[in-house]
């Protein structure tokens, strides 16, 4: 064999072809060799490895995922045999986790959001700034506003409906959470500055309780059913 | 280095027109080589403002289709040999000029002026795509009405994704006394829903209806708004001016009093 340790790669993750003949050190500083190589294209990727061209024990496996993980920034979720039944829940796996990683992520925005802008998007979303009256977000998940909310938010835009608004001047025209919709209470722009100046902005929540969209303050215990 | 100011508000009758020629008028006060530019076409208006309207003879539109030079269309003000005013045509649209013909045309203008000012029309429209081409900066006029404050917000965000980046505003027709009671907005209210620094604030006065009928912009003169115009003028050429203190009603006597400080 010209290469020892041959990496090939799919979807799902990385198939090692490994030297039958050379003892399992040499193998193990080829393969270590190899992964350092291509470390910074996978960095902190999630994948699952497999191995070709030689058996290996239990132990010489553990040793080499060992050495990935101490030497590089790759996450192996799993290591699969070639067989088909496996290699199917490897792929359940990996794609379960990439579900997963994208349920937890969202997008920072920084700017105020002025009348007639929309921005919308999948993700939830954190806005470092103002959403002014006649601006609208929307998300697929959570919104926070670090800033005032004076325009209108649509959280859970994809039905959701556990979904939470979150601004630290809580002043909107309208909410919607899922299917949901609050607005405003009906009086001037004017009496409503006014308003606001009287009381100290705190951070506010709004999420739905019993069919309507609840607006309270942010306490310890705020997120814990959410 | 001259630069290119577009005046803009979003709606219709917060004061553009009215600010143009005072700002206008103000830099050449302080010595400044300044032209106006109407790009309202169809609703001609700055030139009567500037009491000028009887000596147009070619107008904006000529200028971008060729029938004339530049030079031809501007026209001299009465007091400020170093003022000129480029008309907009009466009997044109909006749809006459280009975005790229008026950058074309201020980019001209830039050689021979030190400020170039642009009455903006109305609306979003080509209009104002037009009068926003060209522009280094930007000066928003807003008076402390809700509607007005919408329109500015809108108008300021079109201006960010326009990408002119520096963008300042002035709180026009502000009225202490109706403030005072709690029946108008604050400037501060109004700046903490805009986030734009502040250029000016002119209050309410009816010297600058007076003015206006006349053709002879207030800028200079001792009524608080022509204070106010010109204190806008010094900061726009970088001086930092002290806002005026409009909460005093500024009585014959300390009028008299000022005059000597």
């Amino acid at each position: 064999m010209a290469q020892p340790v041959i990496m090939k790669s799919n979807k799902y993750g990385i198939i090692l072809i490994l030297d039958p003949e050379i003892p399992f050190q040499e193998l193990l500083g080829h393969i270590t060799d190899k992964f350092l190589e291509s470390d910074k294209f996978f960095k902190n990727a999630h994948m699952a490895l497999s191995f070709e061209g030689r058996t290996l024990s239990a132990e010489e496996e553990y040793q080499i995922l060992d050495t990935i993980s101490q030497k590089t920034s790759i996450h192996v979720i799993c290591v699969i045999d070639s067989d088909k039944e496996r290699e199917q829940y490897t792929k359940q796996r990996v794609e379960q986790q990439l579900e997963e990683d994208s349920g937890n992520t969202g997008r920072f925005y920084k700017g105020t959001l002025r009348s007639g802008q929309v921005l919308s998007c999948e993700t939830s979303i954190i806005i470092i700034g103002d959403v002014n009256p006649g601006a609208k977000i929307i998300s697929g998940g959570n919104i926070v506003i670090l800033g005032a909310l004076k325009g209108t938010a649509c959280a859970g835009a994809d039905g959701s409906e556990n979904c939470f608004v979150v601004a630290l001047n809580m002043n909107p025209v309208q909410i919607k959470i899922g299917s949901i919709i609050g607005r405003s209470e009906d009086k001037g722009l004017l009496a409503s500055i006014r308003e606001h100046k009287r009381t100290t902005p705190e951070p506010q929540v709004a999420r739905i309780a019993d069919g309507h969209i609840l607006i309270e303050p942010i306490t310890k215990n705020t997120f814990n059913n959410i | 280095m001259s630069e290119v100011i577009v005046i803009t508000s979003g709606k219709g009758g917060v004061g553009k027109t009215t600010t143009t020629a005072n700002v206008g008028t103000g830099l050449a006060q302080l010595n400044k080589k300044v032209v106006l530019i109407d790009t309202d076409i169809g609703l001609r208006n700055l030139d009567v403002v500037m009491g000028l309207e009887n000596r147009i003879v070619y107008n904006l539109v000529d200028v971008v289709e060729g029938s004339c030079r530049i030079k031809q269309a501007l026209i001299k003000d009465k007091k400020y040999p170093n003022l000129s005013l480029l008309p907009s045509a009466q009997t044109r649209d909006k749809s006459s000029v280009t975005p790229e013909q008026m950058k074309k045309l201020t980019d001209e203008l830039r050689e021979e002026f030190d400020y170039i000012l642009l009455d903006c029309p109305a609306g979003i429209e080509q209009g104002f795509q037009n009068a926003i081409a060209g522009a280094d900066r930007s000066i928003v006029v807003t008076t402390p009405e809700v509607s007005a404050i919408r329109d500015a917000d809108r108008i300021i965000g079109l201006l960010e994704s326009n990408e002119i980046r520096q963008t300042q505003l002035i709180v026009n027709r502000l009225r202490m006394d109706m403030v005072k009671r709690g029946d108008m907005m604050t400037v501060e209210d109004v700046c903490e829903i805009l986030a734009v620094n502040l250029i000016g604030v002119v209050p309410d006065d009816e010297q600058i209806v007076i003015s206006t009928n006349q053709g002879e912009p207030l800028v200079g003169s001792d009524a608080l708004a022509g204070k106010a115009f010109a204190n806008i003028c010094k900061r726009i050429i970088g001086e930092d001016v002290p806002f005026l203190d409009l909460q005093k009603k500024a009585s014959v006597f300390e009028r008299l009093a000022g005059l000597f400080k």
